[in-house]
């Protein structure tokens, strides 16, 4: 299990923008994928209704988790979804 | 099966014809569009079922089945920070479809320069689950959009 921690650096959060693009990522990846906020039970990170209803915000940090090959690359190229301040069009 | 009603009266316009490419290519997920009647007014629960999420400009409720039904009032309507809405409900709520949620007023959101338009969609679920999709055409609100088998 590779295991990732990420602020989320987006202004809004992991709004409807950043959330659609991390999940679309994720749901390409042949391994199961997590990403929990602090304290609480981690949640598909393949799920758009799971990750809107975590509700990160700006500054918060969440775990991501991954297993198997390609986890660490996986896990990389989501945490450079989370790290960015504008996705797209403002 | 989901009946998903359309939270406000306008013309249905579909996914397609949004001006914002993360819905427009059904990034969120598949569903239509609603352009508002230019007043303010209230929007309402598009399913029965529990309030998981409740921002000023969006919400999304699961019903009984799972589904997950997000409307998303205006685009980019995070910038505007709450102004021009008003939640008339909370997160964790049981409601009825058809039941107000959010108060808010077109006319400010377009003068803010953020599109009104509304986004309807279907959280999680495959293009080909939606049937009798209403993506042209004057809608009441309550009027269904489609159905979620």
């Amino acid at each position: 299990m590779t295991e990732r921690r990420v602020k989320i650096m987006s202004r809004v959060g992991l709004h409807a923008r950043p959330a659609a693009l991390f999940v679309q990522t994720a749901a390409k990846a042949p391994m199961d994928v997590t990403v929990a906020l602090d304290g609480r039970d981690p949640v598909n990170a393949k799920s758009i209704l799971a990750v809107l209803g975590l509700d990160a915000h700006h500054g918060e940090e969440v775990t991501l988790a991954a297993a198997g090959d390609g986890a660490e690359e996986l896990l990389n190229t989501l945490e450079s979804i989370l790290s960015q301040e504008e996705h797209g069009r403002a | 099966m989901t009946r998903v009603l359309s939270p406000v009266a306008g013309r249905a316009i579909g996914l397609a014809r949004v001006p914002d490419a993360v819905f427009a290519q059904a990034m969120v997920g598949p569903g239509t569009a609603v352009d508002p009647e230019r007043r303010a007014g209230r929007s309402i629960a598009p399913v029965s079922g529990r309030i998981v999420k409740l921002h000023p400009h969006a919400y999304v409720i699961v019903d009984d089945e799972g589904h997950g039904v997000l409307v998303h009032l205006g685009i980019e309507t995070v910038k505007l920070k709450g102004r021009g809405f008003e939640p008339l409900a909370a997160e964790g709520d049981e409601v009825n479809a058809g039941e107000p949620i959010v108060a808010w007023d077109p006319v400010v959101v377009e003068a803010a320069g953020r599109s009104p338009i509304c986004a309807v969609v279907a959280l999680d679920a495959d293009g080909g689950a939606l049937t009798r999709l209403r993506e042209d055409g004057p809608v009441q609100q309550g009027t269904e959009l489609f159905t979620w088998t």
